[in-house]
Order: C-alpha cells, then structure tokens, then sequence
C-alpha cells in the first residue's frame, strides 16, 4: 500500500470548500435565494413567538459523497433542512408552534423540559389505540397529540402552545415512532433567553441565565446540535422497506446536521443547500479590556448515546445544563471546567469558552524555545493545511505550491471533537464525523 | 478481628542492584519507565525516577531549590513505534485475530506505541523500534516547568509499507498553540526518521493525559496513550494539616488541603478491539464504525495482570519483566496502602466507551474533573462522594479515598460487560485490587503506582 493511496481514504479533500469558505464568510451569497451566509447561531424569531413548521423528507449530504434521505421540520416557508430550524424565544412568554405534517407517517413534536404545553388547545397526553376488550388499556402509538400522516391533498397540522421555560437550550423533536423518526432526523434546538433579554436586538453583553456570571460575547453564540446517522436505516425508509433495529451502525456522526468538514463551512453555504447551519467558532484572544466575554457554546444530544466532546485548546465552564443554572439554593456557583462534555441523550449543555494568549510568543521578544523542522521534514497530512508554518499568531509563512493553504492570515485553528474517536470519522475515515474547528484570529482580526 | 493477611507486595526485577544512578551515561532505570523529565541542572545529570523521590523543595540530591518566579528546566525524549503486548492468559482464541500469528513468543497482539528514551545514545533510540509499550510512560511534572518533550518516529517494524506519522496531543492543556498541540492538519506531525520537539509551560495542576494524533481513531487504539499530571505550586510549600494530618502532597492548589494525599495511583482507561489490531498487523483497513473491542484495560493490561508488577529496564534501556508477557507492559495498576491513608487516584480514560469505575466498602471522593477542582468561582467547594466514578471518553477525574481496616478491596468498573478476557470465563478486564496494610506496613510511596 503506497503512500497515496493509503492517505487518500482517510483524507477528504477541503481545498474547494475551505477556499469557498474564506471567500464566502462575510459575503451574500446570490446562489441561495437571496440567503446571506454568517457564523455562529442562526435562529427563527418572531414577534409573537409563533412558528409555523412543515415536516418533510429530502437529503442531507455527507464530503465523502454520499447522500442521505431523511425527514426533518421545516420553517414552512422555505423548504427542507436538517436540523429543524433553531426557534429563539423569550424566557415566560408564550410560544405557539403549527405543525404541518407531509410524511407518510403520524408524527407530532414533544419539547422536553417545557412545562404546561398544549396541543390544540389541550394537555399534552401520550396517545393510545382504543383497547380491544378485555384489554383495558390500548398500546401507545405517541407520547403527544400529534398530526395524521398526509395521504390526500389536505396537509394535517396540530398547534401546540407553551409558555417558554427556564432560560438555556432545549430540544424539540418528535414523539412518535421515536426511535426511527428521531433518528431519521426529526429534531431542533429552541434556545430560550433570559426574560428582559436584549440579545435579539444586538446588545453588547448577553447571558445564558439569569446569573451575570453567565455573561458572554454577543456575536459568539453556537449550538452545537449533536447526532449520528445510520444510511442503511435511511435507505430502508427512502425504499419503505422494513427496518432491522438489530443491526443499527450508525455511521455519519454529525453538529448541526453536518459532518466535518462541512462543519466549517458558513451558514447557508449554497453548496449545503439542506443543511444551512455551520459549527465554526471564530473567536479572538480574550482580553479584559477589548475583549473580555467569553463564547457560549449549546449542546444538545439528539441521539441514543452519549457524545464526549473535547475542545482543544480550551477549558469550557459549564454554567447551564437542561435549563438549568448550575447554581446552589442560595447562589452559590456550581459551574466548573471541563476539557471534554460527556453530553447524554436528550441533555443540554451550555458552556463559556474562550482562549487565552497566555505566554505571548513573540519572533522578536519572545521566541518559542523550539525550532519548526524545514518543510521537507514536517509531515503535513493531505495536499492543505490549517497550519500558518509559524507559532505566531498573525504570522504566515509561505508552503510549497503543492500544498494548498486553508490559512488566511496567520490565525490559530484547534479541533473541537467527539472523543469516542470512532464518532470522529466519515464512515471510518479518520478526520471527520462529529468535529469542527475553534479559529482564533489575532486581537486586530485579519486585516484584509 | 481477624487480621486478613496481605500479601506482601512482590518486588520487580531490580537492575544491576545500584539504586541510584546519578551521573551516569543512561537513564536511572527504576521499575518502569515513570518519567519526570531530566532536569537540566549544571554539572550533574539528574534522571527521571529520581525527581520523584522528594518535593521540589530542594531535598532531591543535586536539584537546587526551586526559585519562585522561575520555570526549572525539564526534558523528556519519546519514540514512537509499533510492537507486541499480551492479553491476560486464557483467554479464548478468535482466529485469525486473536492470538496473531505473527506475534512473537510470549505476545499477542500487535500495538503501537510510545517509549522513553530521555537521554538514550542514538544507537539504543535506534534498537526501540519495534518495541513500544503500552500504556505509554506516566509523565510527571510540576506547574511552571519549561518541558521539552521530543517526539522522535522510528517507524514501524512490522509495516514498513506505512509511512504514517506521529505527534504528541497534551489532552486538556489549557490555551495551547497549534504548534505545540499534536495535530497534523493544523499543525505538522513527524515524519518517519525525523524528531520534533514539543514545548509546555503548565500553569495548572491536575490529571491529563497524552495521545498521538496522527489518524487518532487508530493510533489511539492501537495504544499510543500515556498519563500526564502535574502538581500544584501547593507541593512546594509548607505542609497543611488537613483533618488533623499534615500533608504534602497534592493534587490541587486546594489553600485548605483537602486534596492532600499520602499516595497516588494513575490509571489510563482504554479497550482493544483485537481484530482491528491483527488487521494492522496484516496490511488491512478496518472500517472504524464497526468498533467492538474485546478486552478492557487499565494501563495497558487486562486482570489478572493488572495486578501483577511494575516492569523495569536493564542497562541499555530494554524493557525487562518478572513475568515475559508483560515485558512491553510495565505500568502495574495495583494500589497498596496502610489503613488511614489519603490515597489518590487518577483516572484518564482514551478508550471509546464509557467506565464506571468502582469500590465495595469505600467512600470515594470525586475532587477534580478534566484537572479542574470542584469549587466554584465564589470558593465554593463541591466534592462528589460516591463509590462509582464515571469516566467517558477523553475526560479524567481524581479520586480520594481513605484507606479503611487492612484487607483486599477490589476497584473494577461496573460496566460488568468488561470484566472479562476475550469473551472467556472468570473475572478479567477493567479490574484491579487495593491492598490495605496495617498502618507502617508498606514503605512510603517514592513513586507513583509503585
């Protein structure tokens, strides 16, 4: 097995969308009807808390190539992706979700941690078949009222009303045939802001909770949306053939319904027309005076398994967990640092991060005490490199023309990553699956 | 009461009767490869078991004393490698992937793996190629040392066709450069034939970990993972007496001593999923996502080995064993102490899955998760106490316990699935033994894991 070609499978080319990427980030992108590309979390709002939801099929894509059936919620007037959209309310308002319903299948929405929540204007209840006597009690077909399956021109839809809860993150997803219909897609994150918040409308300063040690940087705000996905299970669904639970492998590790290095890519990257949020943390040195607050990062696990996510780099407080400050009854501050979130299923984790240039290296007061190895021995994995060839934030040294550079200006990269490492591939191959990268610019940014 | 009797703890192989090995031309070779780093010190070459003999304080033969504001020099000198461990015995066959038929006598299974090689002739770096260890060696450092850690491929004796590359990833260290970091798609990574050095100031205490990072999903499995940990500033200072005891030794900068500890047990959590290994043995790929391992491991070995002792090195720096299946195996993970003492256990765990570490008939007190303590930024502290410590993938944790009456008390996840060799009968996997003397029945600990 010559060098190539054992590199190759485990390497996927990000020349194309890496470059597309550095061009695309600040910049309209005309190809996606009229959609602007950006980073950090993209969410629904709406004045009255009221969002309208469409669930449907369509593909998700993965960089090695394949193509995936799923279903999933839609705002319903744009079209399919995955995950639902990110609904952003406020904490103890009233929020109404309509759900229309275009699958061949009953399916309805449940919001865990949510309290009181009312569909068509009644209890939340599980649902059951009419028992056949003497059975007393029927087998339970959804843990919610929900909406038929679409079989005619008519599209069923049930409302659902809630006052939104606690302030942190939540998942919505669905809570019928849950085990395929989670798995085939059918989740989303509904962020809650402390009440009185003003983050919506571009503040300086935002919070997670109610606590002012929860306080983070506006413009750095991140769900991380975390799931996997088994294509077999997939295509017995596209096919509508049965599915074989006993053999479920997931394959596919995803943030945000992408896979690394898609992951990178901006929101609303036209090449990811389904799939319209990105996982790139962009963040700059923290600094008490220029730039103090820190990054927020929500978790949420929407699969079956716990996913242990590392960041490299940095230390994360986590300050919120399933809505909650992690708080004492009298104040106290029960957050602590974690270099990897062993986040479970169906938990949520909200979690400040940052970097610090701590040793400030510097060429000409300050040099590393090691020396970089010439080019030719460094191995540099694959035909492109995040690396800048310098241990100097803001310095970019040249590569050889055969390597392509993903590095604009000498900024930092670290991966941010599943740990159970088998969750950190594209169906096996290495540097992929549940991963995304933290960029670090230098304190000015990089001056284009 | 009955005294239980406790076996007294069985000593390795010492090389060539002289303990101490100053200023000699090769590496203090103690009982296994446990690295504190040579430290640089003029005229003298201190090595690295030695350094852990006393506090940093100046009582080390040799070492000044430690100068606040300064950062004492250490180096360290890893290869990279592959090699061949061994399963427990008796564990059933799953041809062909286990026993590989390529293994030596007296092995296996096909590893990669980390050595030390801190101040080896070129010649003995050179005659560890096809001889790595795992768990790799234990690293011990204190906050503030300038380390250099230089990470040298010596390529893989069994594929000569695999040209892959090695760094070195510092798990959990705190506002890293990419440079320094270990990985190869934001960084660079080594070459076979070639070094790199890596550079650390630590500025905070606690249990870490290292790993390779070069296509981790296999060279982490395959076994290039070691513990790390650093010890606080506190540990320099005088000693705080801590529920009517003076201590010394911490895992955390505490101010109220809560962390002290009389001894300490480091234990690197991970499975191997034998055919994966055979596969790279035989020029196969395995496909990842069908991960399934068969063994559970606590420093490299599986129970009953994980009981047995602490390996060493003769004087040309080769592995050496009581026991020769352990040879490439020198990290023990039995803990013995005497009734009444603070003991300190360090969990990393790089395997896949999760560990749900426990102890029958012992509180265990969780004070640190991912090397941070468990207290507030307002001060408050928040300890766990429990008897099952969790640790997922990539996190670690610090344990104290207090040694109860004198006795066999066993330390084993509760995922009971792992408790065993290969599908096979009777206990084995993740499981280790403590072993409570009576009080001054064992010598005080020197080293960790010993």
């Amino acid at each position: 097995m010559n060098l190539v070609s054992h590199l190759a499978p485990r390497r996927l080319a990000v020349a194309a969308t890496v470059v597309a990427l550095i061009i695309a980030a600040a910049v309209t992108n005309p190809g996606t009807a009229g959609a602007a590309t950006s980073e950090g979390l993209l969410c629904d709002t709406d004045a009255h808390q009221t969002f309208s939801l469409t669930a449907q099929d369509g593909f998700m894509s993965t960089p090695d190539g394949n193509s995936i059936y799923m279903w999933s919620y839609g705002n319903s007037t744009r079209g399919f992706q995955l995950p639902g959209p990110t609904l952003c309310v406020t904490s103890g308002q009233p929020v109404t979700v309509i759900l229309h319903n275009t699958l061949p299948e009953a399916t309805s929405i449940v919001f865990p941690g949510q309290k009181g929540v009312k569909a068509n204007g009644n209890p939340a209840q599980p649902q059951y078949t009419t028992p056949i006597p003497p059975a007393t009690t029927g087998s339970l077909t959804s843990m919610v009222q929900g909406a038929a399956a679409k079989t005619g021109t008519a599209t069923p839809s049930v409302t659902y009303t809630f006052i939104a809860g606690t302030p942190g993150t939540y998942l919505y997803e669905s809570g019928t045939d849950v085990n395929k219909q989670v798995q085939m897609g059918m989740y989303g994150a509904l962020v809650v802001r402390p009440s009185g918040s003003t983050c919506a409308t571009g503040a300086t300063v935002c919070h997670v909770n109610d606590r002012p040690d929860s306080a983070y940087s506006p413009g750095h705000e991140y769900v991380f949306m975390l799931s996997e996905v088994d294509p077999d299970l997939h295509l017995a669904v596209e096919r509508s053939e049965p599915i074989d639970w006993n053999s479920f492998t997931p394959r596919y590790f995803l943030i945000n319904g992408r896979t690394m290095p898609d992951t990178l890519a901006p929101n609303n990257a036209s090449w990811l027309p389904n799939q319209p949020y990105g996982a790139l943390v962009h963040i700059r040195p923290f600094n008490s005076s220029s730039n103090p607050l820190p990054a927020v990062i929500r978790y949420l696990n929407a699969g079956t398994v716990n996913y242990p996510f590392h960041p490299h780099g940095s230390d994360e407080r986590v300050v919120n967990k399933d809505g909650h400050a992690m708080a004492g009854p009298a104040g106290e501050d029960l957050s602590y640092q974690k270099y990897d979130l062993d986040v479970q299923p169906g938990q949520s984790v909200d979690a400040l991060m940052d970097w610090k240039d701590v040793e400030n290296w510097n060429a000409l007061t300050n040099p590393i005490p090691t020396q970089i190895p010439a080019i030719t021995d460094q191995l540099l994995v694959g035909p492109d490199t995040w690396f800048s060839e310098s241990p100097y934030l803001g310095t970019k040294n040249p590569l050889p023309t055969n390597i392509t550079s993903n590095n604009e200006c000498g900024e930092y990269y670290h991966i941010a990553h599943s740990h159970s490492l088998i969750q950190a591939t594209n169906y096996g191959a290495a540097f992929g699956g549940m991963m995304t990268v933290f960029r670090i610019d230098p304190p000015l940014g990089c001056q284009n | 009461m009955t005294t239980i009797p406790v076996n007294p703890r069985p000593h390795p192989t010492q090389p060539s009767g002289d303990p101490v090995n100053e200023n000699r031309s090769l590496p203090g070779f103690n009982r296994r490869s446990f690295l504190t780093g040579g430290a640089v010190v003029a005229g003298a070459t201190v090595f690295g078991s030695r350094l852990l003999v006393a506090p940093v304080a100046g009582a080390a033969p040799g070492l000044a004393a430690y100068t606040p504001g300064t950062h004492p020099q250490k180096t360290v000198h890893l290869a990279g490698t592959d090699g061949w461990v061994s399963m427990p015995q008796g564990a059933p066959a799953d041809l062909p992937f286990f026993p590989d038929s390529l293994a030596p006598l007296n092995r296996d299974t096909y590893v990669f793996g980390f050595r030390d090689v801190t101040n080896f002739t070129s010649a003995q770096v050179a005659a560890q190629r096809g001889k790595a260890q795992i768990s790799a060696p234990m690293m011990a450092f204190d906050e503030e040392d300038d380390i250099t850690i230089t990470l040298t491929n010596l390529g893989l004796l069994v594929r000569p066709d695999l040209f892959d590359g090695h760094t070195l990833h510092w798990h959990g260290f705190v506002n890293a450069i990419p440079l320094f970091d270990g990985v190869p798609e934001l960084s660079l990574s080594v070459p076979v034939g070639r070094d790199l050095d890596y550079f650390y100031r630590p500025h905070d205490a606690g249990t870490y970990m290292y790993h390779c990072h070069f296509e981790d999903v296999e060279h982490v499995q395959m076994g290039m993972t070691g513990m790390v940990f650093v010890r606080p500033k506190q540990n320099r200072g005088t000693p705080i007496t801590f529920q009517g005891r003076p201590y010394s030794k911490f895992a955390y900068n505490d101010g109220d001593g809560s962390t002290g500890y009389d001894r300490e047990f480091a234990f690197m959590i991970t499975e191997l999923w034998s055919a994966a290994h055979w596969r790279d043995a035989h020029i196969q790929v395995s496909d990842w996502t069908d991960y399934d391992p068969s063994f559970w491991l606590l420093n490299g070995r599986g129970y009953p080995d994980t009981i047995a002792a602490n390996g060493g090195r003769d004087s040309n720096g080769n592995l050496t064993s009581a026991d020769p299946r352990l040879q490439s195996q020198p990290n023990s993970s039995l803990v013995t102490c005497n009734a009444g003492e603070r003991v300190l256990l360090r969990m990393s765990n790089l395997g896949y899955q999760n560990h749900a570490m426990s102890v029958d008939n012992i509180d265990l007190q969780i004070v640190a998760k991912d090397a941070s303590l468990l207290r507030g930024r307002d001060g408050v502290t928040n300890y766990i106490t429990t008897n099952t410590v969790d640790v997922g993938p990539g996190e670690s944790r610090d344990v104290i316990f207090t040694a109860p009456s004198p006795g066999e008390y066993l330390l084993y996840d509760r995922g009971y699935s792992y408790l065993q060799n290969g599908g096979g009968p009777g206990y084995g996997g993740m499981m280790t033994k403590i072993l409570v003397g009576a009080p001054g029945h064992y010598p005080q600990q020197t080293v960790a894991n010993a």
